[in-house]
């Protein structure tokens, strides 16, 4: 160990304590990828992605987009012809927003957060228990709207486990407040999210099960 | 924050404690970890004295930057790290520590 790092704490009460300096980090904007599915894209259509998730990616021309943020595991958006505000997205999010592990209590701390920067006021979700690729799980679906642009979003998002972890999918479309959503994104969301499946034991699940 | 928040109970089960340090007032930070709904603490140190030892408060800046340090039972730093919290690598070594503290 370095000794110039050895030094005395006076207020750290038990084996050890994070201190965690942050405040700053917002959002990056979203990047394009050209076609980075090609190599990991299996015969059959499947998407094995770092050894760790296997999947079914929506057709084109949704894209894969890079969020470049921890919160967000994988996640695509398609973009309509009519440009802004008109587009969809969905993801796998390994990290949803909140922290509780139970999921009615986590849909709450969830939505608390979900699309903060966008300014997004939200009806109470509905809420119902559901099976997402065998696994128990809570489906919140809402619309929320945005009134200084006047601009709307869709969203659904599923909640279940990875081990004793929440994770989820995301999906949400934004439309002009005069223009209807369209169920199709939301079809090829659902078909996203029946496909996936891990490959692994995830890390927190091997944390207390393997030696260092 | 929210990441140290998600993984609370992982920490217990270490026999790990979290604390947050910020240059903020204490009115400031009570209205934010509410909003936040945080339930670790997160201690004001609108001096910065902190900031000085840990190396985080950069001349000209007021703010803290970033940082990550993890302190073991008997006081010794056995982590610092700048930039966003790398949790695996956080959790991996409160898992070392524990092991460590059990074997003493």
């Amino acid at each position: 160990m370095n000794p110039a790092l050895t030094r005395r704490f006076i207020f750290q009460p038990l084996i050890a304590v994070c201190a965690a300096f942050l405040f700053s980090a917002c959002a990056q904007a979203a990047t394009r990828v050209a076609d980075p599915l090609a190599q990991m894209r299996q015969p059959d259509g499947v998407v094995v992605w770092q050894q760790e998730y296997r999947f079914v990616p929506p057709p084109l021309p949704w894209q894969l987009i890079d969020l470049d943020e921890d919160d967000y595991s994988i996640a695509f958006m398609k973009i309509c012809s009519e440009g802004y505000p008109c587009q969809s997205t969905l993801a796998y999010a390994e990290e949803p927003f909140g922290y509780s592990l139970d999921f009615e209590e986590r849909q709450t701390e969830f939505f608390k957060r979900f699309l903060w920067a966008s300014r997004v006021t939200f009806a109470p979700p509905e809420l119902r228990k559901v099976k997402i690729g065998g696994r128990e799980g809570l489906e919140g679906i809402t619309i929320g709207v945005e009134p200084v642009l006047k601009h709307k979003v869709r969203c659904k998002i599923l909640f279940f486990r990875r081990g004793e972890r929440v994770v989820a999918f995301y999906y949400t479309q934004w439309r002009s407040e005069e223009k209807p959503f369209d169920t199709a994104d939301e079809a090829d969301f659902d078909r996203f999210a029946e496909s996936f499946d891990f490959l692994r034991p995830s890390f927190y699940e091997s944390l207390f099960t393997q030696t260092p | 924050m929210e990441g140290h928040q998600r993984n609370l109970f992982l920490y217990e089960r270490l026999n790990a404690r979290v604390a947050g340090v910020s240059r903020d007032q204490v009115d400031t930070l009570r209205y934010w970890t509410e909003e936040m709904g945080l339930t670790f603490p997160i201690f004001s140190n609108p001096i910065g004295h902190l900031g000085i030892w840990f190396g985080t408060l950069e001349e000209g800046y007021p703010m803290f930057s970033r940082k990550t340090v993890v302190i073991d039972k008997w006081g010794v730093i056995r982590y610092v790290q700048a930039g966003s919290p790398d949790f695996r690598e956080i959790l991996t070594l409160l898992k070392q520590l524990h092991e460590e503290e059990a074997e003493r």
